[in-house]
């Protein structure tokens, strides 16, 4: 097990290497002055060459990788030319809405898409099973902009249950996370019915239900726990997704999360703080993969990982 | 049951004039106390006046900061930490004296000695971004007494009471600058109305009451503002009661929240010129009758009235009314045949153009750039539009003549000292060619370059003014850009807030007089 773990975080390596190095090169490729854009449209050439200088903007391109390559691998991920705040402040101060809002999604899509997934499969071809495959292609559809938008329209502007976007309290994550939850939930439904029904046919499940146990059992103890494995694998690409990239729910909702970090970066041509934001997702990315995949062990004790 | 209805509407109708018999409407009186949350579209870009330039900064900036002179919201200026001021002959020195008794939020005093700290600060070696607007044209400044202050100019400057007005002109605590140095940015301490709290990057600036402030204790008691990108997040936000006031409204959503008597949605003249600018050095943009051609083609009443609902106004040349110096000179009517006629005499009577525009950066451009895309087509100019994010626009506009294929782009241009010297002068001179300087359509013109020098150099304001006015005029006539409109900034508030002060600059900001309903 250890050995494993060993080996899969050595393989992080390289994926951060290529990560880097491809932010880096694609960044740089995007037309566009980070000077001008701090500096605004009024600076002078003086002023612009100034922020270019303190920046080492002004070097060579595979100079200014190594530069930041060797500062990365020291846990310095550099200065961000639009605040002049280190990089490594300003993800620490955003990551924590985003991945308080991951978890609460993730949550509500787990509630949402395991309950209506499981029904679906074994209410097989009712209206109950329509409902459900309708529900999650419309939950699978739906932009989150518009969704967002809507809720706030209803509970925050209507109903006035919720804030209408910001942060601070528990109450504003409660639409963002409902939002984001709603767009999962649909591809994990589905995949939940799809595992499910393949599980129920097995004979283990007609066994089970021959000894007479109660459907209940049957369903959630014998068929669930053997549907899990590609559940679980939705689940964790999910939430990765959700950790890097619930830019449009931080947007519509105005949380200062990390998706939102790394968008106004690219605007910005903010190169260190979106290079800084790409391998702390890429690291929390592969990490919950590799959760994940220590998690199938728990459900499926014929997995062994030695 | 058949007179119900109108039994109905008859309540109701009673129950509205009661309800505006109620409203607000003498002159109440200010109410003390409360927070106010104000939504904006981005987050400052520094607290430190003399580092920022951006309008979410400045506007932020003007709560706690204040200068010598400001700026009426109708562009003219006023005493502010200066009680009175006046030039010598020559105009190259100028004397302020200084408002008695006033203290930074840190208890340091407000003298002489701290107006010296700042003109010392942007004229040395640290340079701070904003520093270029005050080094080409001070000398140096001394301390005559406590209150009296006297600057040198290294040539006569007309526009000096405006660059001292700009929001780079803040007179910052000396003590908190020395103590912070660079990260002065996160600690900002100032003179003004309200205190700084907190900046939750991305998130929020709080600042509360300074109750020594010069001008009696202001009623509000915080200011948050919040950074809201999303403009629809604002509306709703507005709407559902999570904020007090917002800016940027989008166009489409005014006609609605108009109605709406929970609101007041002011819409305000600007400072900014929008315009499309000509690559001179792209044949056919080098024949000014082609320019002017271009200028005739352009139905500027129809864009006002019809996408801008009104709230933009046209502009007869590059300077919008108000800026300071406008003057009111005849631009070009809208004149499909004569534009025709003058493309004919140029022997292009139809024409393949490339026209760039932004999407997003200012009110409706995309949409501006369609609909003279069609009012070009209608005399045979047949243009394809296209749009690129705004950190490549810039980019792409400013390379250099030989490396660009850029021929007809649209730009906004908002002087930030409010006059119109500076209006024209760094897109318009020929010493600020691109890829240095901002004209990014590369214009040449003598007799205008020699115009907007005789207005840097005025030392009196009948000169200063002439000079503006033979450059408008010189603009007009070369028609270096088609000329379009200046929009108007859109401002929502709950209908309990009073005294939101709306600079033409395209800042929004609260005073010590801003107050609030319970």
């Amino acid at each position: 097990m250890i050995a494993y773990v060993t080996r899969r975080l050595l393989l992080l390596v390289p994926v951060l290497l290529g990560v880097s190095i491809g932010s880096f090169a694609l960044l740089h490729l995007v037309p566009g002055d980070p000077a001008q854009i701090l500096a605004g449209q009024e600076a002078t050439e003086e002023v612009l060459t100034r922020i270019r200088h303190e920046h080492g903007l002004d070097r060579p391109l595979p100079i200014q990788y190594a530069v930041y390559l060797g500062n990365a691998v020291q846990g310095n991920l550099g200065i961000s030319i639009q605040s002049r705040q280190p990089v490594a402040t300003l993800i620490a101060q955003r990551f924590p809405f985003t991945l308080r809002l991951a978890f609460l999604a993730i949550l509500v899509s787990a509630a949402l898409g395991v309950v209506a997934g499981v029904v679906a499969a074994t209410r097989r071809n009712s209206m109950l099973d329509l409902a459900a495959l309708l529900g999650s292609l419309v939950g699978i559809s739906l932009p989150i902009f518009w969704l967002g938008l809507l809720m706030m329209l209803v509970f925050s502007v209507r109903l006035q249950w919720f804030p209408a976007g910001g942060s601070g309290t528990a109450a504003h994550l409660v639409l963002p996370a409902l939002v984001l939850g709603a767009a999962s939930s649909g591809v994990i439904a589905r995949m939940t019915r799809a595992s499910m029904l393949e599980v129920l046919r097995q004979d283990y499940v007609r066994t089970a239900r021959a000894k007479g146990l109660r459907e209940q059992i049957v369903i959630y103890r014998h068929a669930l726990k053997n549907a899990m494995i590609p559940i679980l694998t939705v689940f964790g690409l999910e939430f990765g997704y959700n950790l890097g990239g619930a830019v449009l729910t931080e947007t519509v909702f105005s949380l200062p999360g990390i998706g939102r970090l790394i968008v106004e970066g690219i605007f910005a041509r903010d190169y260190p703080v979106v290079q800084g934001a790409m391998l702390v997702v890429a690291t929390t990315f592969v990490a919950v993969n590799l959760l994940t995949d220590i998690a199938y062990a728990l459900f499926d004790p014929r997995i062994r990982y030695d | 049951m058949r007179r119900a209805p109108a039994l109905f509407l008859t309540v109701m109708l009673l129950g509205l004039a009661a309800l505006s018999m109620t409203g607000p409407t003498a002159a109440q009186q200010a109410v003390r106390g409360g927070t106010l949350t104000f939504a904006t579209g981005a987050d400052p870009d520094s607290l430190d006046p003399q580092n920022t330039q951006s309008n979410p900064g400045e506007q932020v900036n003007r709560m706690m900061h204040e200068n010598l002179v400001r700026f009426s919201t109708s562009m003219q200026l006023e005493p502010a930490l200066a009680e009175s001021w006046s030039s010598s002959k020559d105009g190259l020195t100028w004397t302020f004296k200084l408002r008695k008794g006033v203290k930074f939020h840190d208890g340091t005093p407000f003298d002489a000695k701290a107006v010296k700290y700042f003109f010392d600060r942007v004229l040395g070696d640290e340079k701070p971004f904003k520093a270029s607007l005050y080094a080409p044209v001070v000398q140096s400044a001394e301390v005559v007494d406590p209150s009296t202050v006297r600057v040198t100019l290294k040539q006569p400057f007309g526009a000096f009471l405006f660059i001292m007005a700009h929001s780079a002109g803040a007179i910052v605590s000396p003590a908190a600058h020395q103590k912070w140095g660079k990260d002065l940015a996160l600690h900002p301490v100032g003179t003004g109305p309200f205190k700084f709290v907190e900046w939750v990057k991305g998130d929020h600036v709080t600042m509360e009451r300074n109750d020594a402030y010069w001008g009696g204790a202001p009623n509000l008691d915080r200011v948050v503002v919040k950074t809201v990108r999303e403009d629809q997040a604002r509306v709703l936000m507005l709407e559902s009661g999570g904020a007090d006031l917002i800016v940027n409204i989008p166009t489409e959503e005014i006609p609605r929240l108009k109605k709406d008597p929970r609101f007041v949605i002011e819409s305000n003249a600007t400072a900014r010129a929008l315009f499309i600018v000509m690559n001179v050095k792209k044949k056919p943009f080098d024949d000014v009758h082609v320019r002017q051609a271009l200028n005739y083609a352009v139905n500027r009443d129809a864009i006002v009235k019809e996408l801008f609902q009104n709230n933009a106004q046209v502009i007869p040349g590059p300077v919008s009314p108000l800026q300071n110096g406008y003057a009111n000179l005849t631009g070009y009517a809208y004149d499909p045949k004569k534009a025709k006629d003058l493309l004919a005499k140029a022997g292009k009577s139809s024409l393949k153009v490339k026209l760039w525009s932004p999407k997003g950066r200012f009110v409706k451009d995309y949409e501006l750039a369609q609909a003279v895309q069609q009012d070009l087509a209608a005399v045979g100019v047949e243009a394809t539009l296209s749009t690129m994010e705004w950190g490549a626009y810039l980019a792409a506009t400013k390379a250099p003549a030989d490396n660009t294929d850029r021929e007809l782009f649209l730009l906004g241009w908002s002087p930030s000292t409010g006059e119109a010297r500076w209006g024209m002068f760094p897109i318009l001179h020929s010493s600020q060619l691109a890829p240095k300087g901002d004209n990014r359509g590369f214009f040449v013109s003598k007799p205008l370059d020699d115009a907007i020098d005789k207005a840097t150099l005025a030392a009196t304001e009948p000169a200063r003014l002439g000079a503006l006015r033979e450059s408008q005029q010189i603009a007009i006539n070369e028609a270096p850009y088609i000329f379009l409109i200046s929009p108007n900034m859109v401002v929502g508030s709950s209908k309990k807030l009073h005294g939101v002060v709306n600079l033409p600059l395209e800042l929004t900001y609260l005073s010590e007089k801003s107050w609030k309903e319970k």
